[in-house]
């Protein structure tokens, strides 16, 4: 997704920022932190002056300080799209602020696209701030597995001793064991998590 | 596994801001001096290019590709709605691959 932004903004006029958000390092994945980030994403190896001047007083910037130098950055960008994945292992606490985060700028700077991953149930978060927030559920998608297990037979080491009758049983059976094992692990999920 | 790799640093637009600010295959942030390193570290400690690394050469070439086909993701990535849909979400359980869309 992003490397695919990544590719279009080199043919046209795009600037990029990404995220991943990670349970491990919650106490990190503050909400001032994750902007600093976005930031310093977009300003790339060219440190705007204001930045510069900031970082010079000596304190750490609050979240207004650093809201305030995203949006003096994007004025001048192409349009920029910011993408955050998982946002479910962000920490509760910080969901709401990081959401209210991300309207301002989208308020301030009306051309930003964010794109944001994460479990169904941030959908409620997102839509608090977004109420026009486009939703598509993603489940594993057959093409993907099968294309996947193709790629993993053509680079077996002993071919020769694979028919195409076997290799096409292989595939059937290794998609048709997936298939059952998304549905015979679902209920299980559901006893384990409530 | 594919790998897909960027052997230049990205420019773009007439700020020559680097999409990804990396040189060479590997993504590794490149600083024009240690003052800069220093002010980036100011802005955050976080480092997303690390992860996106990992992630991009863990990837299945053209996994998800279905996603930029849809009629949302283009509305979305058109952006003529403005800033009223300019949130795209995509949900799913842990392990889906919502991570590896490309």
């Amino acid at each position: 997704m992003i490397d695919k932004l990544c590719d279009q903004a080199r043919e046209e006029d795009l600037a990029v920022a990404w995220l991943y958000c990670d349970y491990k390092a919650q106490q990190e994945q503050t909400v001032i932190n994750i902007i600093g980030a976005i930031l310093k994403r977009l300003v790339g190896s060219e440190i705007p002056e204001g930045i510069r001047k900031a970082f010079k007083e000596g304190r750490r910037p609050l979240l207004a300080d650093l809201m305030r130098m995203l949006r003096i950055a994007i004025a001048s960008l192409p349009p920029v799209f910011i993408c955050i994945d998982a946002l479910d292992e962000c920490l509760p606490k910080d969901l709401p602020q990081l959401l209210e985060s991300l309207r301002d700028i989208v308020r301030e700077s009306p051309g930003t696209r964010v794109f944001l991953t994460g479990r169904p149930h941030v959908g409620e978060a997102i839509q608090k701030y977004f109420a026009k927030a486009v939703a598509i559920p993603i489940s594993p998608n057959e093409d993907d597995m099968r294309n996947y297990v193709e790629m993993r037979l053509d680079r077996d080491e002993a071919p020769e001793a694979m028919d195409n009758a076997l290799r096409a049983e292989i595939v059937r059976i290794i998609l048709d064991k997936m298939s059952n094992m998304c549905v015979g692990l679902f209920p299980l999920f559901m006893v384990y998590t409530y | 596994m594919a790998q897909t790799t960027h052997t230049k640093p990205i420019t773009f637009g007439n700020n020559n801001v680097n999409c990804n600010n990396t040189t060479g295959s590997y993504n590794t942030t490149v600083y024009n001096s240690d003052i800069d390193a220093r002010i980036m570290g100011w802005l955050s400690p976080l480092e997303p290019d690390n992860r996106h690394h990992g992630v991009r050469t863990g990837r299945f070439e053209g996994v998800g590709d279905w996603l930029l086909e849809t009629r949302e993701f283009r509305e979305w990535r058109g952006g003529e709605d403005g800033a009223d849909k300019a949130v795209l979400f995509c949900s799913g359980d842990p392990g889906v691959g919502k991570t590896h869309l490309r």
